[in-house]
């Protein structure tokens, strides 16, 4: 990420609009440096940034509620609105995104209220047009360069040691956690837990499989079908080897002289008693056949005089009059025209006499749908009546087919019976025989006729257990998703913590070794800076091979800090080569620091300057003229990109003015405004080459 | 120094591919979630993460 520019708008000290104000370095010189006096707008500009990306102010920045210019607002006039407003443009990843964030001041009659907008996210397209984002824009900012670790990048050096100061030792550290990505990891690993914990109960949910057992019941019952269906062909061979030996024992009977004639009459019985039963099965069928297709008509009858009241009534009302319908006289009146030929022309007596009918006429269309429906209603009794009449027919039927069987079965036993009594053995054993065979068969048609009743239990038995299997089946597949998804999360989590503990022992140990080298470049001290397992920042030094801390100086925590900050970046754009998704996307940092060297004497001041363009891909330093006049100009000149000078326009009548030289030229650092308001400008340093 | 580095990435890369998803996808939801006031739905949006990259 690289800072491209800045514009501010009656942002506090600054009035009016500012020029757009390019932070790009080039070729090596990567610092830009803003010159200006205490008050002048230093600590309001680093704020600009703070507060344009995250809303945010330092420490240092008193009265955030009032953000608008107090000049703006005093020229504003009473029940009107001014603005006041920043715009930065960075750039990341070869897109160009401007940030705008504003604050509306409604001026009273004697004060004002200040209401804050939205932050707006515009990205420059490819033609040069520039267009909003879909995305919003904190989030695109927290994925570059994220709130919480803001304080590493914009900061106030002349406050910056107090960073590791014990009070904020946590805070640090969590940022820290942050910055290197072990918060993410942490955050990670516990939510993969409770979405663990959440698939374990979906798979308890989804109980045991029961599929085993339905599948061995399935196959219990086709194999009992299988049985039962060979019994009922074993059956029908049986019925028909009965059949076969009942007729030659006929036959045999019939060959003896005695009882050839009763034989004979009784085949004849049997033989009729065959063509009856056909008959009364057809008389059945034909019944239920009646019944299925007329026997609404039954119900008929307490329905149909309802019918008749209703169209009584209607005839009653003259609703339903016969006579000359409404539409054939508006057919008459619209030819002009009488069927006796008599023309009828508007406004003539014919014409007038027509008319006064239609008040008489009736609809013809409900005329016509109750002579429909009558007659409809007529064709239903004639069929109930018909239904009547065939239901009698057959029942008679069936009721004399019935005696009639009875009446042949009655003969048939007592032949039978006679037969079973005759005198001759011969017979009376052929007739044994018969009651046997008889006997069998009618057995074997009661065991077909309860094996049907098995297959078809059978069958809707399996059709169930069909239903059931496949229900089981996709239980069982989703019981399989679960786990995998289980073991899944499971081996995620287990990778997650083993990076984090591997990056605990690499990661930190890297880090505070880049930490102690920076530091020992800048302090002539023996002092170590260390970083404890949560991260926390410490100075310690070694008496007689014993660590122990250090109560370090406004000016060594400011090193310190420095050096953290710097080595923090650094191995953040090493690592970040590796392209590690819980790192910031980004792998280059700016760094926009005021007065980094506020309580540093010269010695450190220099050390200080030599590094801090180093630490940063781009940096941005405000700083006063007895801060960067001497040796920190002749270090860090050989760095510097582009300088700027803030000048501060003060009411005061008798200020005393004051001024930088750069590159030759006079700039004014304080300037009388000749007004009764104080005010600050930008204006950039002119090199002339 | 790079090759200590990409020690600490080694389970990462020597997952099989549905972990890997699994870690990319819940790391980055992770990471923009970070300086959001709230988290709420996190558990859901991580246990869908996983639920369509496991079918």
């Amino acid at each position: 990420m690289k800072l491209i520019s800045i514009r501010l708008l009656n942002f506090r000290s600054f009035y009016g609009e500012t020029p757009e104000i390019s932070l790009e370095g080039y070729n090596g010189q990567n610092t830009i440096v803003f010159h200006g006096s205490n008050g002048a707008g230093k600590t309001t500009l680093l704020n600009a940034f703070t507060w344009v990306l995250y809303g945010k102010f330092t420490a240092a920045f008193a009265s955030e509620e009032q953000l608008v210019n107090k000049r703006a607002i005093a020229e504003t006039p009473p029940h009107s609105k001014v603005k006041c407003q920043v715009k930065l443009k960075w750039e990341h990843d070869g897109t160009l995104y401007e940030f705008i964030r504003e604050r509306e001041a409604l001026k009273g009659e004697q004060d004002h209220t200040e209401t804050q907008h939205p932050l707006k996210m515009m990205v420059a397209k490819d033609d040069g047009t520039w267009s909003m984002s879909r995305e919003h824009p904190d989030d695109v900012i927290a994925n570059i360069l994220p709130a919480s670790l803001h304080q590493y990048f914009f900061f106030d050096g002349e406050r910056m040691e107090k960073s590791v100061r014990a009070d904020k030792k946590n805070e640090i550290s969590e940022a820290t956690k942050r910055m290197l990505g072990v918060v993410v990891l942490e955050r990670a690993f516990n939510h993969l837990k409770e979405a663990k914990k959440r698939l374990d109960e979906e798979l308890q949910l989804l109980g045991d499989s029961q599929l085993r057992d339905f599948l061995k019941k399935q196959r219990d019952i086709e194999q009992e079908q299988e049985k039962c269906q060979q019994r009922q062909e074993e059956i029908v061979q049986e019925i028909e080897h009965q059949s076969v030996f009942k007729k030659e024992v006929g036959e045999e009977l019939l060959k003896l002289n005695v009882a050839q004639e009763r034989e004979e009459q009784r085949q004849q019985l049997e033989e009729r008693k065959k063509s009856l039963l056909i008959s009364l099965k057809k008389s059945k069928e034909s019944l239920k056949k009646a019944i299925s297709n007329q026997g609404y008509t039954a119900l008929l009858s307490s329905i149909l005089p309802h019918f008749y009241n209703l169209v009584d009534n209607l005839k009653q009302k003259g609703e339903i009059t016969p006579g000359v319908s409404r539409e054939f006289i508006s057919r008459l009146l619209n030819s002009q025209r009488c069927i006796c030929g008599t023309e009828l022309c508007q406004g003539t007596h014919s014409y007038n006499a027509i008319q006064s009918l239609l008040d008489k006429a009736k609809f013809a269309s409900l005329e016509s749908s109750v002579y429909s429906l009558s007659s409809q209603v007529e064709a239903m009794e004639k069929e109930q009546q018909k239904f009547w009449d065939t239901a009698d027919q057959e029942q008679a039927e069936i009721t004399r087919l019935r005696q009639e069987i009875q009446n042949i079965e009655l003969k048939i036993d007592e032949i039978e019976d006679k037969l079973r009594k005759d005198p001759s053995e011969e017979i009376r054993g052929l007739q044994k025989r018969l009651d046997g065979i008889e006997a069998k068969i009618s057995e074997l048609y009661k065991e077909q006729g309860a094996n049907q009743q098995k297959l078809q239990d059978f069958k809707s038995d399996l059709e169930n257990l069909e239903r059931q299997i496949k229900r089981q089946q996709k239980a069982e597949e989703r019981q399989v998703l679960a786990q995998r998804r289980i073991s899944a999360t499971q081996d995620a989590m287990e990778r997650i913590s083993e990076v984090r503990s591997r990056q605990e022992l690499q990661f930190r140990q890297q880090l505070e070794r880049r930490v102690q080298e920076i530091f020992s470049r800048i302090s002539f001290k023996p002092y170590v800076p260390k970083i404890s397992e949560k991260y926390e920042l410490n100075l310690v030094e070694t008496l007689n091979g014993i660590e122990t801390p250090v109560a370090a100086s406004t000016g060594e925590n400011q090193i310190l800090s420095l050096s953290f900050i710097g080595a923090i970046i650094e191995k953040v754009r090493e690592w970040n080569q590796t392209k590690m998704v819980m790192l910031p996307e980004s792998n280059t940092f700016p760094i926009v620091m005021d007065s980094p060297f506020g309580s540093l004497d010269e010695n450190y001041r220099r050390h200080v300057a030599e590094i801090i363009p180093n630490i940063a891909n781009q940096l941005v330093v405000m700083a006063t003229k007895t801060q960067w006049l001497g040796e920190v100009e002749k270090t860090i000149h050989h760095r510097v990109a582009k300088e700027y000078v803030i000048t501060f326009y003060s009411s005061k009548p008798d200020c005393e003015e004051d001024y930088i030289e750069l590159g030759g030229v006079r700039y004014d650092l304080v300037k009388r405004s000749g007004s009764e308001f104080d005010y600050s400008q930008i204006v950039e340093v002119e090199y002339g080459f | 120094m790079q090759l200590e580095t990409i020690d600490v990435r080694e389970p990462f890369e020597a997952a099989p591919p549905e972990v890997r998803q699994i870690i990319d996808r819940v790391l980055k939801l992770e990471k923009s979630r970070l300086d959001r006031k709230s988290n709420s739905h996190i558990n859901d949006d991580i246990l869908s993460i996983i639920k369509q990259i496991i079918q």
